[in-house]
């Protein structure tokens, strides 16, 4: 195992920041494994992609436009990245911990009979030995886990755990041939795009969640918003709000929903039940706004302010927003 | 129709969790084991679709589990699963994904299914690629995320969720799903269900039932686990009682510009 292998999430072209926080961590790794860096894109929009990928730190990217990727549910994909595994040679395949990203890992550890460290937050290369940092339980734990020896690993990555970093001296751009014999089965009848195609809540370097004390879906808008938009970040919700259907459940952070570690992380009426606190505990510097003092939330906050959120945000906003002029 | 739902027993999720850095495992003591309450969702989906179906459809529960925790169990039967299977061997601790999913996959094909509904969303060190590795051995399709399943003639029409929206599939039976949060609430065990549920069979099977031709456990798999700590303390930071909105704001502001944040 001492080449690296990246598959790139990406939709018509588009791609979330993870696919270069992996490339370029794809390069350290081979380096120090003494192998290649490599990636593959397919569908849609991929020879675009790969174009802008070139100026990341990539020995060989494998390229197919195939529309089958686009027409059929992540077969083709696992085709595809099983045969660039192979054409790469004994390799670490890293692949984003998105949901698309968990599928592809789990039909790899069947097709490349490898194992998988999930949600890799670092890692480590002792004696040619591939080792991942994960934070496991809700992040109770960090454990260490090794790859064995054997042809493939797999590891899927963290958005937000590694930084991007363009540069090397171009990548190759190569075809990669349609896997045959394949027969697909499950279509893609309607793909409907609700966001931007990028992961605005993993990868936001400042998260402001909104929770029950905000009492009604309003206040994300009128509230939370303008104070995401000032720290260049994204809105996020405890599961007491999505349950209440005040916004979408693809905004909640927490055991049920989505896990973020961002620098900056604002919590706004949100009581800090352990279902939230395991999706955001590791975020760099947490602050409360809550109108109770007692709430759990203050015992893993760096800043607790006990007060109105409704008096308290909007003049915060201002303030970020004169310190920028 | 036979449904087969694949469910975990877990450590409470709502337990405040502890490692114990010598045996690198959860500190289990005063954490009550229960049915991953994210399972009953993928129950609930099988229940709705039994429902819909009718007729012959019946629903069964599989899980890997210690024998020991086989009552646990009997929250599905009560929610109304027909019957359950549990495989239960010491040989399986500390499998890993790879092996885990090799075990399970041949339980599974000894079990027989249409549908497959795999559970096992939880937060007790699961990876999220069992369904997909699982989807591999039995070589069957996988469709994951599913808020909507609706049973047409031989095939499914599913929505399912994806990392930037949603999307609509047709596949085939037999076929694998995994359901979203968004399926449905799960249903109450109600007190009649409760009672039928102690005349349910809960099948057993051990390794040695499966035919396996390699070995699992901690030997057999692909990973190891070769520390678990617990993260950096996380202390109580400055708390601060703000009278009005200026001076509230005005703590954090200054807060965010020492760490240079803003």
């Amino acid at each position: 195992m001492k080449n690296v292998l990246v598959y790139v999430q990406h939709k018509g072209g588009v791609t979330p920041k993870v696919t270069f926080e992996m490339a370029t961590e794809a390069r350290k790794l081979a380096d120090q494994l003494g192998g290649k860096a490599h990636a593959v894109v397919v569908g849609k929009g991929s020879s675009q992609l790969a174009e802008q990928l070139k100026s990341y730190p990539l020995d060989t990217i494998h390229v197919n436009d195939d529309a089958d990727v686009d027409t059929f549910l992540l077969d083709p994909v696992v085709d595809y990245v099983e045969a660039a595994a192979r054409a790469a040679g004994p390799s670490l395949v890293l692949v984003a911990n998105t949901l698309t990203g968990k599928d592809v890992a789990g039909r790899l550890v069947g097709r490349l009979n490898a194992g998988v460290c999930a949600d890799a937050t670092d890692f480590k290369i002792d004696g040619g030995k591939i080792e991942a940092i994960m934070p496991k339980m809700g992040g109770a734990a960090i454990t260490t886990c090794a790859l064995k020896d054997g042809d493939y690993g797999i590891a899927t990555i963290r958005p937000n755990a590694f930084s991007a970093q363009a540069g090397g001296s171009g990548a190759s751009v190569q075809a990669i041939e349609k896997p045959s014999g394949k027969t697909y089965t499950v279509r893609i009848e309607n793909d409907v795009e609700e966001g931007t195609g990028e992961l605005a809540l993993e990868e936001a370097p400042a998260v402001v969640a909104g929770g029950r004390g905000l009492g009604g879906p309003e206040p994300f808008d009128t509230l939370l918003k303008p104070l995401a938009k000032e720290l260049g970040g994204a809105v996020g919700a405890s599961r007491a709000a999505a349950d209440a259907g005040w916004v979408p459940y693809s905004l909640q952070i927490g055991q049920t929903g989505k896990t973020v570690s961002p620098n900056l992380y604002i919590a706004v009426g949100i009581s800090g039940a352990i279902q939230h606190k395991v999706g955001m505990r590791s975020s760099g510097t947490i602050i409360a706004i809550n109108k109770d003092g007692a709430a759990p939330i203050a015992e893993f906050s760096d800043l607790t302010v006990v007060g109105d959120a409704f008096a308290i945000v909007p003049e915060l906003t201002k303030l970020i927003a004169a310190s920028k002029s | 129709m036979k449904i087969v739902v694949t469910v975990k027993l877990v450590p409470d999720p709502n337990a405040e969790k502890r490692i114990d850095t010598s045996t690198k495992r959860l500190v289990r003591t005063g954490v009550e084991t229960v049915l991953n309450p994210y399972d009953e969702y993928a129950l609930e989906a099988a229940l709705q679709l039994k429902e819909k179906a009718g007729g012959d459809t019946t629903v069964t529960v599989f899980a890997m589990a210690p024998e020991s925790l086989k009552e646990t169990l009997r929250k599905a039967l009560a929610m109304g699963a027909d019957d359950a299977v549990l495989l239960s061997d010491p040989a399986l601790e500390g499998s890993d994904v790879w092996a885990t999913s090799y075990a399970m996959s041949h339980a599974l094909k000894k079990i027989g299914f249409d549908l497959l509904i795999v559970g096992g969303l939880s937060d007790d060190g699961s990876t999220g690629a069992t369904p997909g590795a699982l989807a591999e051995y039995l070589q069957t399709p996988l469709v994951t995320n599913v808020r909507k399943a609706d049973a047409e003639g031989n095939s499914l029409k599913l929505e399912r969720e994806t990392d930037t929206g949603y999307q609509t599939v047709a596949a085939p039976l037999p076929c694998a799903i995994t359901t979203a949060l968004t399926f449905g609430e799960p249903r109450y065990a109600s007190l009649k269900g409760i009672m039928g549920a102690k005349k349910k069979t809960i099948a057993p099977l051990t390794v040695g039932d499966l035919g396996l031709d390699r070995e699992v456990g901690v030997s057999g798999s692909k990973t190891a686990l070769l520390a678990a700590n617990p993260p950096a303390a996380r202390g109580k930071g400055q708390v601060v009682e703000a009278a009005d909105g200026a001076t509230g704001a005005k703590a954090i502001f200054d807060f965010l510009k020492e760490r240079k944040l803003v």
